[in-house]
């Protein structure tokens, strides 16, 4: 009984500390202010290198990541990076990672900042080849070179270049994760990442055909 | 139930009104702490492996201090909970299953919180976790889980090093791993049913009595150090902060607390292995003159994840062992041992189906010596020993957004079969009343909603 009224009293008193504590941490929100859209270029590279923080949590440092969800950036075109970080911005790339992960990420990057960060990571030395099946390796080896002319799936070096370097906006596919490959070229075909050039291109691919080119890509 | 359900639902009402007012802050798609993601921009799977285990990027969020961002919303970073559920064990418990409440069968709102999630100060590294919790069945207003923290990350011979600092009010509550007692499993339990009574001090036994200020330091994300100090708090600091402060224990001193854990990484791999501790002195009811309980605890863990797309798997274990030098009690005359042990051991996989869809076994063990002065009134052959286990079924529907009429929701449909094969020293008349380890065995259901 006594206990009870103990409560009591402590729930009356407690109310103004709930109320408060809250309340101040609102304000100091608040007063810490939004920030400045005006950035001297000092300021910029600052903006850049703290971004670059956060980036590096999901892409690993310097852009070379950990986990096959995750794209390697290092190394990446410069003017492929901007461009995608731009279409996450404005939601034009609408795959589900994008929405998950990047929609949010590139919300307030201005294009300065953009810049700055596809500047970083196209500069950083790419991930090494990763090792796979060598039959999976061959096999996604001809279709790189060759295409499949008899279904009308072009040779992929005639746009991502001989070593899978990529050029301005076409992506670097050299050393990235076969996982992600793959799960691009699905978003490519059932149109989850909008890109009519890229579906054309993949839109007859089998399963097994698409894990071939990943696991080649991956390994170069 | 009766009556009692008339007035759970007027409460449920009076939330839910809560709930209404808080939507006409959020007004941006989030979910799990909502408020983190209207900050980040970022959909809760980002940081969540099924609400509220970590990624290894909630890991570094946490690390970071709350502070990343990248979402548009301007808005204070408040963010609200609500659990209702349902309590079923084999036996009722007669004379209800608390004040307010029936023998058995019991519908409660179990928490509504309201939180404080994101940065203060974010260009400072200065955020925040803070969560004020209304239990319905304990008729309590009062603080939960909080830290403050301030972090800073620098680069240190080529190697990311991120030093923080944390206020908080729970030993391990600061903690990035799922194995360490504030954040282990399981994440949401009745409290309508009878548990062990015996846990070691560690595992939640200061939570929200204490004061806590930590250092951490995190190196090149493989290798993670933190050490800390805890005191209890007065008696009017709890009861202002809605603490029942009968029958509370003060420390004498501070009480340091550490943590050492290693993590590395591979693939969709994600492993931790790790130990961490306690050391209090204890006044037993916050009375001086017996001198003090000296309690250390040394807590191994290890954590494994595998985050595909489709598949997930996790596990955690932990294994605390507590050395308990009982000087008040035993001068009081409450102990009956000088010195007596307590082992907690707590082992759990999860595995989830496109993070929807998640089912969990979990088992769970405490061990110690036996003593009449601290069991007694718990246990008819005077021992603490209890053992476990726990299936769960969870389904979370918007893991990746909520429904288009209310995005910003996410909501966790559990269902939870607790088993005691021991309870509180044995598996049948445990209690020396007639009581079964089994009659406990627990039904729970329950709807996890927050905004
Ligand atoms: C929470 C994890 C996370 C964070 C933080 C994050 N990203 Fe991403 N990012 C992803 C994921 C996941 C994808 C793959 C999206 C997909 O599958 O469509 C991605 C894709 C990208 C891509 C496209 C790569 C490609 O090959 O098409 C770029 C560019 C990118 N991110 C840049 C950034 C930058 C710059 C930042 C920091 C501002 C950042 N990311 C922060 C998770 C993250
Ligand atoms: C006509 C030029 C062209 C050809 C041929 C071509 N691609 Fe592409 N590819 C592109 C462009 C352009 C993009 C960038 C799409 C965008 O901006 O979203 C792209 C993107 C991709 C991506 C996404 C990479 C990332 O980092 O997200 C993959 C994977 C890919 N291509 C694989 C292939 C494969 C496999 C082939 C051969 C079967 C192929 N491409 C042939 C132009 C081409």
């Amino acid at each position: 009984m006594t206990l009870q009224t103990d409560r009591t009293d402590a729930t009356r008193a407690n109310f103004r500390w709930a109320i408060a504590i809250p309340l101040a941490l609102v304000l100091a929100a608040c007063n810490a202010g939004q920030p400045t859209s005006e950035q001297s270029a000092a300021n910029e590279q600052s903006v850049v290198q703290g971004t670059v923080h956060v980036c590096t949590s999901c892409h690993g440092f310097h852009g070379r990541s950990v986990s096959p969800r995750f794209p390697n950036l290092a190394g990446q075109q410069k003017d492929y990076i901007a461009a995608q970080l731009k279409a996450f911005r404005d939601h034009t790339r609408a795959d589900p990672h994008a929405h998950t992960y990047m929609w949010g990420m590139a919300a307030t990057l201005t294009d300065p900042t953009i810049d700055g960060l596809a500047d970083y990571f196209s500069s950083q030395k790419p991930a090494p080849g990763t090792t796979g099946d060598p039959t999976l390796i061959a096999e996604g080896g001809k279709i790189f070179k060759d295409g499949i002319p008899d279904r009308k799936v072009p040779a992929c070096q005639s746009c991502h270049g001989k070593n899978g370097e990529g050029a301005s906006i076409i992506p670097r596919l050299a050393g990235q994760h076969p996982g992600y490959i793959a799960d691009q070229l699905d978003n490519f075909i059932s149109k989850a990442r909008a890109n009519e050039i890229m579906h054309e291109n993949s839109k007859n691919l089998t399963p097994e055909e698409i894990q071939q080119i990943a696991t080649y890509v991956g390994s170069l | 139930m009766g009556g009692g359900f008339g007035a759970y639902l007027r409460r449920s009402i009076a939330l839910a009104g809560m709930g209404v007012v808080s939507l006409f802050f959020a007004v941006a798609p989030a979910n799990a702490l909502p408020s983190f993601a209207r900050q980040t921009g970022q959909q809760c799977a980002a940081c969540h492996n099924g609400f509220p285990e970590l990624t290894p990027y909630g890991r570094l969020f946490k690390l970071n201090g709350y502070t990343f961002g990248g979402g548009q919303s301007n808005l204070p970073p408040l963010a609200m909970m609500i659990v209702e559920d349902y309590t079923h064990t084999q036996a009722g418990q007669s004379g209800g299953a608390k004040t307010h409440y029936g023998p058995n069968n019991n519908f409660s709102l179990n928490t509504g919180s309201i939180f404080y999630g994101g940065r203060i100060l974010g260009d400072y590294g200065l955020g925040a976790f803070v969560q004020m919790t209304y239990n319905d069945p304990a008729r309590s207003f009062h603080w939960d889980n909080s830290d403050v923290r301030w972090a800073h990350a620098t680069t240190i011979y080529g190697n990311e090093t991120v030093f923080g600092i944390s206020v908080n009010n729970n030993p391990s509550v600061t903690d990035l791993w799922n194995t360490t007692p504030a954040w282990r499993y399981p994440f949401q339990s009745s409290s309508l049913s009878l548990t062990p009574s015996n846990k070691t001090i560690i595992e939640g036994t200061y939570s929200q009595q204490v004061l806590g200020l930590n250092g951490y330091v995190s190196w090149n994300r493989l290798v993670y150090a933190e050490v800390g100090g805890y005191h209890t708090l007065s008696q009017d600091t709890d009861m202002a902060l809605g603490i029942a402060p009968n029958g509370t224990d003060s420390f004498r001193g501070m009480a340091p607390y550490w943590r050492l854990a290693l993590q590395p990484q591979w693939g969709p791999n994600s492993f931790e292995i790790g130990t961490f501790g306690m050391d209090a002195s204890i006044n037993p009811g916050r009375v001086t003159q017996f001198g003090t309980n000296d309690k250390t605890d040394l807590g191994f863990d290890a954590q494994y994840q595998w985050l595909s797309d489709v598949h997930r798997a996790s596990a955690q274990v932990s294994y605390i062992t507590e050395h308990q030098n009982l000087k008040s009690s035993f001068a009081q005359g409450s102990s009956t041992n000088r010195n007596d042990q307590l082992h907690s051991f707590n082992a759990k996989a999860t595995y989830s189906y496109e993070q929807t869809y998640f089912g969990t076994l979990a088992y769970s063990r405490i061990q110690g010596s036996g003593d009449p002065g601290l069991y007694s009134s718990t246990s008819a052959n005077n021992s603490p020993n209890s053992d476990w286990w726990t299936v769960e079924a969870d389904y979370i529907p918007f893991n990746h957004g909520g429904p288009d009429f209310w995005p910003w929701l996410n909501v966790k449909f559990g269902l939870q079969y607790i088993w005691y094969t021991k309870f509180n020293g044995a598996t049948t008349n445990y209690n020396g009343a007639g009581r079964n380890a089994a009659d406990n065995n627990t039904l729970y259901g329950f709807v996890w909603l927050t905004f």
